[in-house]
């Protein structure tokens, strides 16, 4: 009975042949499967993510999300994040040829950045904790009904966010139309409070008597806040057997205080020296929106995945984001189930109307401004790759590691004097490497 | 049996069960959508093609061509594409397996009887069986069959797997749905559920009717293309002087494998490739895992 391998190899070969002739030759597709020993219970999904920008932040991240799908189909989904982040962040001011000397946000003593250096704040240090928990379940034939809430707690801000979804699917589910809502409350309490806007940067001796007094005169408060309201409109329609389309339009409106109590910004002579540093000033309200249009596309055994978005808003910022993955099945000398998933996303965004990398001294003062990268022009791209496969048990473990890459750019701003000689768009690197474990 | 010809509906997490009865078994089909019409007419499809399956190759029915072939005493009995397509298929597996499955063996039933018991048959008992035993004696071509008259040809090893797959091709031409069929045990689906989320699949394990003892758990399998079948029952044995007889029998000697799986399933793309693995495995009896394992082929033994 005792066969060799060979021998056994042309069995499983020759039976689909033996299948094809029975059956017609269309049904010998693949079988895929995974095993696992119970049925109802809570589905695991555990995630580490490290972040690290060269010489900048660094962030770790932890996340633990709990599933379990009851007897009509309810789901609830509970989700635990907390991070971790440490490193320095640029400040807002540009470089400069000489040393410059800065004010901690919390008032409490000075920092120094060296000739030609971005200047970098290297106080940022903060722990996030954050829970969601979603609830989803039909209510109806072809209605889907969802709802959730979020907390996020930082040191110096807290979110509360509530949130409610409807899924209706027509046409035997090949269409699904989604109405979303959400609505969220934050609370800035940062340390040493909230700066006036365009207030100058009260630089000396902190240990001085009267600082504490001189400081205040800069702060219009301990706290403030924001609401953000969301609506979100969706269309998911099956093409075909191998392909889904999804198109997204949303409607985000920003209420409250969004400036950036860290940032401050240079105000320059016309050699580009720095005279003064002034805090930021944004706008109160903040209204965006965006059109997202998604296509997953499975061919024989790989799945390509390519979406686009757009987003404007009234400060005049616009984007465009084209995200793709491509997730190639493995043989299973590379581990059971296994894939490789490349990910390529690049971003391009339009600065704001009041974005300026710096403040000239004699120019009128603007109603608002900010120095802020994150919110001037800029181009970025990601370059990723995942692996993942099914360990015993059928569990996933999937590893994932990703290049960024962000380049701020010139939107067009004369450069005064000393400013032609400093860098004052620097590019950002940043490795991103994640752990995953389904369980 | 042909009285009980019902399908009946009920609702199943997002979509349709149907239900009935066919080959001996709990037969379901299940369904992904909310159209109700659309799961009647796929249930009803399914069960009818079940149904004529059953009707065509059941030896238990003196009108099937299989009685008809079995009752034929050495005349040639003319026959379809189908039927030959399956001796044909029938034919290969008895290669394949060097003579250990052959759709003849059927006749040895007449020996042994897997009652739970403890009563053996004698060699004398066997070897009359034998005679009437061996796939290359019956001569079959696309257009007749010719069978020794007391021989016996038996398509329950193939039947309702078959029935599986021809419910799937028929259910493709119907819906691009995700659609499974489950005749008692032995499955596929059409594809994995909508969002790509595989079927869970529940496989009773070998005890779970069995006297008594401590209720094990089913085994979960989630099936997101492809086919399983089980091979192997539980409840089928005879017990001797502490030894096991499992109803799998040697074609080739009459007597049961010995040291088989009590039950093996496997996966492949087509159930009735993941049937006769099976039974092929548990033909292999001690070697049961390790004739899978060189061919790379997914399974589950129970032992």
């Amino acid at each position: 009975m005792m066969r060799n391998k060979a021998d056994n190899k042309n069995i499983k070969a020759a039976l689909t042949i033996a299948t094809a002739a029975l059956l017609g030759g269309n049904s010998t597709v693949s079988a895929e499967t995974v095993n696992s020993t119970d049925d109802s219970a809570w589905e695991f999904d555990s995630a580490f993510l490290f972040y690290s920008e060269a010489d900048r932040v660094s962030a770790s991240e932890a996340i633990f999300n709990a599933k379990k799908t009851f007897e009509d189909d309810e789901v609830l989904n509970l989700k635990l994040t907390v991070d971790a982040l440490t490193g320095a962040s640029a400040n807002g001011a540009v470089a400069q040829p000489n040393v410059q000397t800065f004010t901690r946000p919390s008032g409490n003593g000075q920092y120094d950045v060296a000739p030609g250096d971005t200047p970098l704040d290297d106080t940022f240090r903060d722990t996030r904790v954050q829970i969601n928990g979603q609830w989803t379940q039909t209510v109806a034939d072809d209605l889907t009904a969802s709802g959730g809430v979020h907390l996020s707690k930082e040191y110096d801000y807290l979110s509360l966010g509530i949130n409610g979804n409807l899924a209706i699917d027509f046409d035997r589910k090949n269409t699904t139309f989604s109405l979303g809502f959400s609505y969220f409350q934050d609370t800035f309490t940062p340390e040493g409070g909230i700066p006036k806007p365009f207030a100058s940067m009260l630089i000396g001796d902190s240990s001085d008597p009267g600082w504490d007094e001189e400081f205040a005169k800069t702060r219009i408060g301990s706290e403030d806040d924001k609401t953000t309201t969301d609506i979100l409109l969706g269309i998911t329609q099956v093409i075909n057997r191998r392909m889904i389309m999804q198109f997204n339009y949303s409607y985000s409106m920003v209420d409250g205080y969004l400036t950036d109590p860290f940032k401050i910004m240079t105000v320059v002579d016309n050699d580009g020296l720095a005279q003064d540093y002034v805090y930021e000033s944004r706008p109160d309200s903040r209204v965006k929106q965006s059109f997202y249009a998604q296509s997953l596309y499975h061919f024989d055994t790989t799945v390509l995945d390519v979406s686009y978005r757009y987003m404007w808003d009234d400060w005049e910022i616009t984007s465009h984001t084209i995200d793709s993955r491509f997730r190639i099945p493995l043989s299973d000398s590379f581990g059971t189930e296994s894939y490789l998933q490349p990910h390529f996303r690049f971003y391009q965004q339009g600065a704001a109307d009041f974005y300026r990398p710096f403040m000239m001294e004699n120019d009128p003062k603007p109603a608002f401004a900010s120095a802020d990268y994150r919110i001037g022009e800029m181009t970025a791209y990601t370059l990723g790759i995942k692996y993942g496969r099914l360990i015993n048990n059928g569990h996933e473990l999937s590893f994932r590691l990703e290049y960024y890459r962000q380049t701020p750019t010139d939107a067009g701003f004369d450069e005064p004097g000393v400013l032609k000689e400093v860098e004052l768009y620097p590019s950002i690197d940043a490795i991103i490497a994640q752990v995953t474990y389904s369980f | 049996m042909k009285n009980n010809r019902l399908v009946s509906i009920n609702n199943h997490q997002d979509g349709y069960a149907l239900n009935f009865q066919a080959m001996a078994s709990p037969c379901e089909v299940l369904i992904q959508t909310r159209n109700r019409q659309l799961a009647v007419r796929v249930g009803d499809v399914v069960a009818n093609e079940v149904w004529r399956i059953e009707d065509k190759y059941s030896r238990y029915d003196q009108l099937s061509v299989c009685s008809i072939i079995n009752n034929s005493a050495g005349q040639a009995i003319s026959i379809d594409k189908e039927t030959y397509l399956l001796l044909n298929f029938a034919e290969q597996c008895y290669q394949l397996s060097e003579g250990l499955f052959d759709i003849t063996s059927g006749i040895l039933r007449k020996a042994w009887h897997f009652d739970g018991g403890e009563k053996l048959p004698s060699q004398a008992q066997i070897a009359a069986c034998l005679s009437y035993v061996g796939w290359p004696q019956v001569q079959f071509n696309p257009e007749q069959i010719t069978l020794a008259k007391g021989m016996e040809i038996d398509f329950g090893g193939l039947g309702k797997e078959y029935a599986v797959d021809r419910a799937i091709i028929l259910v493709k031409e119907l819906t691009d749905l995700p659609v499974l069929v489950n005749l008692g045990g032995d499955l596929a689906v059409t594809s994995a559920r909508l969002t790509n989320i595989p079927w869970q699949v529940a496989i009773e394990h070998p005890d779970a009717h069995g006297a008594g003892n401590s209720s094990p758990t089913d085994m979960i399998i989630s099936l997101s293309s492809g086919a399983l079948a089980t091979s192997g029952d539980a409840r089928r044995f005879l017990l001797k002087d502490g030894k096991r007889y499992s109803h799998v029998l040697n074609a080739k000697t009459g007597w049961p494998i010995q040291d088989a799986p009590r039950s093996m399933t496997v996966v492949a793309p087509a159930c009735i490739q993941a049937g006769i693995l099976a039974t092929m495995a548990l033909l292999q009896g001690e070697n049961a895992e390790q004739f899978l394992t060189e061919q790379e082929i997914k399974f589950w033994s129970r032992r």
